[in-house]
């Protein structure tokens, strides 16, 4: 027996989980440096050679792809998928023929970059309705659009593409300056949008999904997946800043086309992070060796009725763990909170009484009520729509539950849970949801609403609602008041997870 | 010494009707006509062209000549004898109009006044100029030395020197944005040098991907475009406020090459702008501006030789070339001297006035 199944200790494998979180970098894994990266092979998909009637930029990419380092293979659109095989990366020009692509590269474990927006459906990039899912913009069919596509917005700060590039919550220019062919796409739960159109995410100009993170079709991404807007013939007009420019700040920050185009790239081919396995031994290990010295305020509503007893078992579960554990009510400053390493808001504390407690604190929070998504700049303020509940009486229209979906296994949040629904609680019940922004990695879904994000979690310095950064981690883990007493092995280890990953930011 | 004199006998007046089936291959879409073609007998190559500011007259360096043209006519006006060859011009509307001459051989700057046609002044440069240039957005006057590797800022008034910067490559043409800019086209390193004109002081380089030998260089100052001639046949159009090449169109290949640009470069009612280019290339190409966001190939004129010298006055209305016969590039054994104007001509140097179709052809 080899690799993770000839560690039987525990101890050891907490360590192999440890390493796992270790290369990342507030949730994301680390970028390879571009030496490693030089010699790689690319397989470059486009139109049949020099074919293609319209004017493109296939050219002009193959020679930016070999200045980068990479060794390029050009094929086109009717090869076999097989042309990619032992390849680093697959990268497909929008000028090859979707429906000739169709999905031959669907199931491919290579990495794909692609501007193809046609094959996004194919890929499972998104879904397959045009115009809602996807669409691509031209100056001949929508002539007003072609300039709005000119500017993208930072929707996500926090991946390691957006911080290699400096992105921030801002505008900035994609094109160069003429009405330019774009394609833009929604991606699914698991997809992480880095950059928008219009400043809605559901319009998503870059975007990508983590090996082992559901796709918008339900299925798994066998490899990372990198959505891009790119037209055919527009690769040249990609901004970029030089001379002078180049060493004003605020038109690097502006002149970001080109950069995302390679750092995506570059994002593409690294290394994912290591698969986590599902070991709650492993985990309990983990938890243990984190927890010790550390402290977490614990606020709930003292003496709650119904919850009174599961906030019991949580705190005793902490307690266990070897976390030093303090108790607040609902009611008190949140001046409680100085000297603490965690805050966990339980959901038996009072929206209207917490009021905006906690909030702002500069240290890691933990909420397990979905309701307080707004107070607590998880979501917007739009009950029932920026954040809900599915199963309490009168208040929802929906049935209790007790699964969720996992669309984020490759987070170690996802406690190495594979892919698809979990059994989170044994007996159906309330569950609340929050719609978050484009910085939150999104662990779990309720079933059947993908947009209703169960389990999420905001790096630190993630753009929050309301224009609010995360001072420091942030996560929501749905447990109305009695859950935590019922939930399945699989809930509990999700518990002790996102505690571990929210703790584990600093 | 100064010498005046009528330049009667310095040049074959050619009459351009005549020789119109030359340019009649120009390719679709050039829409100027020859307006004067002057065949310089015995003449070295020019080095130089300038109009003056009213577009009036032509200027034009012809080894230690400077000669002028009235270019309503295309006659041959003066001729004033230089301290030494001449090899770049420039012309200011300042102080009643200054025209700069720098020479090599000796190394100088001369500062002449337009009317009368004279030296005025004379100062030593540093080192051999190869290129200069007048801003007159700014008031500042520069020169290049490719030998020496410097550009050098100097008083436009007096010609003192006030900076000087070292660069390192291949030289070429000098672009300035008015506003603190100086470029330089390195064709050595494929780049444009960018230099803060305050302190002479490098401000970084804008490299040209795709672009190999650039060595011409325009600016349109107003819509902030650097047009660059690239020796591999590519001409870009860079936006001078990001630094970054957004347009490419195809021209000739050519191992030297000069740019110009102005607004309505041939009069009113023609191109909103252009840039034009040519060098050792068998065309003239035209680079037409249709908005600042937008620039077309403006379609080539063929050229009987290689052109040694290029100006464009919006305000006479004409584009000026001087030809020179192929093979006789700095360098060469002068065996590959085989155009059409060589044919002609022992010496087949010309100089052609372009101008709109509005313009009279010369008789």
């Amino acid at each position: 027996m080899t690799g993770l199944r000839a560690i039987r200790a525990p101890a050891l494998r907490a360590l192999v989980f440890l390493a796992a979180v270790l290369p990342m970098t507030e949730g994301h894994a680390a970028l390879a440096p571009w030496p490693a990266l030089q010699g790689k092979t690319v397989v470059f998909v486009t139109s049949a050679g020099t074919d293609s009637s319209e004017p493109n930029d296939d050219a002009l990419v193959s020679q930016h792809l070999r200045d980068l380092g990479f060794a390029v293979r050009r094929v086109d659109a009717s090869a076999p998928a097989s042309a990619a095989d032992g390849a680093s990366l697959i990268v497909l020009s929008s000028t090859a023929d979707a429906h000739e692509l169709g999905d031959k590269y669907a199931d491919s474990p290579v990495p794909i970059f692609t501007w193809n927006t046609y094959d996004f459906p194919n890929l499972g990039l998104t879904g397959p309705v045009l115009h809602r899912d996807f669409e691509v913009i031209d100056p001949t069919q929508h002539y007003p659009d072609s300039f709005s596509v000119l500017y993208g917005y930072g929707a996500n700060v926090t991946s390691e593409i957006s911080r290699a590039v400096g992105l921030g919550p801002q505008l900035f220019g994609t094109l160069y300056l003429e009405p330019e062919t774009a394609g833009w796409g929604r991606p699914g739960p698991g997809g992480t949008v880095i950059a928008d159109f219009k400043g809605k995410p559901s319009h998503a100009a870059v975007f990508t999904y983590e090996r082992d993170a559901s796709l918008a079709n339900g299925r798994v991404a066998p490899a990372r997946r990198v959505g891009f807007f790119l037209g055919s013939d527009d690769f040249h007009l990609l901004t970029a800043a030089y001379g002078p420019a180049a060493k004003d700040p605020n038109m690097r920050r502006w002149a970001i086309g080109l950069k995302l185009f390679d750092t995506a790239l570059r994002w593409a081919v690294s290394p994912p992070p290591p698969r986590p396995a599902y070991d709650p031994a492993a985990l309990d290990a983990t938890i243990r060796r984190v927890a010790h010295g550390k402290k977490i305020l614990f606020v709930e509503r003292v003496n709650a009725g119904e919850g009174k007893e599961a906030d019991e078992h949580i705190v005793a579960h902490l307690r266990g763990l070897r976390f030093t554990v303090t108790i607040a009510d609902q009611s008190e400053p949140e001046t409680r909170a100085r000297g603490e390493d965690l805050v966990i808001v339980s959901g038996t504390c009072s929206k209207w009484k917490l009021a905006n407690r906690y909030a702002d604190v500069p240290i890691p929070l933990v909420s397990l009520e979905g309701l307080m998504s707004d107070t607590l700049h998880f979501a917007g303020y739009d009950r029932y729509v920026d954040y809900g509940e599915h199963g309490e009486e009168r208040e929802s229209d929906d049935p209790e539950e007790n699964y969720l979906d996992i669309v984020g296994a490759w987070s170690p949040m996802a406690a190495g849970l594979k892919p698809g629904l979990v059994k989170f609680a044994n007996t159906p019940g309330v569950l609340k949801w929050a719609r978050p922004l484009a910085d939150a990695i999104v662990i779990a879904t309720l079933p059947n609403e993908p947009q209703e994000r169960a389990i999420f979690g905001y790096p630190k310095g993630s753009r929050m609602a309301g224009g609010f950064v995360a001072p420091a981690r942030r996560a929501l883990l749905p447990l109305d008041n009695p859950t935590y007493d019922d939930l399945t092995p699989q809930g509990s280890a999700l518990f002790d997870a996102v505690v571990l990953w929210t703790l584990n930011g600093e | 010494m100064t010498r005046h004199s009528r330049a009667s006998g310095a040049a074959a007046f050619l009459s351009a009707a005549a020789l119109g089936a030359t340019i009649a291959h120009a390719a679709d879409g050039f829409p100027y006509r020859m307006v004067h073609r002057m065949s310089l007998s015995g003449a070295a190559p020019v080095a130089a062209l300038a109009f003056d500011p009213g577009g009036k007259h032509l200027y034009a360096a012809v080894d230690e000549d400077l000669r002028s043209y009235d270019t309503a006519s295309g006659a041959p006006a003066e001729v004033v004898k230089l301290p030494g060859v001449g090899v770049a011009l420039g012309v200011a509307a300042r102080d009643g109009g200054l025209l700069y001459v720098a020479t090599r051989a000796p190394a100088r700057l001369l500062i002449l006044t337009l009317r009368p046609l004279r030296i005025a002044s004379s100062v030593a440069l540093r080192g051999e100029p190869s290129a200069l240039l007048y801003d007159a957005l700014g008031d500042a006057l520069y020169v290049e030395s490719r030998a020496g590797d410097t550009v050098e800022r100097l008083d436009p008034g007096s010609g003192k020197a006030l900076g000087l910067a070292h660069l390192y490559g291949r030289l070429g043409q000098m672009a300035v944005n008015g506003r603190g800019m100086l470029y330089v086209a390195n064709a050595a390193h494929d780049e444009l040098e960018v230099i803060e004109t305050g302190k002479m002081s490098r401000a970084g380089t804008v490299p040209l991907s795709g672009c190999s030998a650039p060595t011409g260089l325009a600016m349109d100052p107003v819509g902030r475009r650097l047009f660059v001639a690239c020796g591999n046949g590519e001409a870009l159009v860079v936006d001078e406020d990001m630094g970054m090449t957004f347009v490419r169109l195809p021209i000739e290949k050519a191992g030297s090459l000069r740019a110009v640009f102005a607004f309505n470069p041939l009069g009113a009612g023609g191109w909103k702008g252009a840039a034009f280019m040519a060098g050792d290339a068998p065309a003239l190409d035209a680079i037409q501006m249709k908005a600042f966001i937008s620039y077309v190939g403006g379609g080539s004129l063929p050229l009987s030789g290689r052109c040694t010298s290029l100006a464009v006055s919006p305000a006479a209305g004409q584009l000026a070339l001087a030809l020179a016969p192929r093979g006789t590039e700095p360098g060469s054994t002068g065996e590959g001297a085989t155009a059409a104007g060589a044919a002609r001509d022992p010496s087949g140097v010309e100089l052609w006035m372009l101008g709109g179709a509005s313009q009279g052809v010369s008789q």
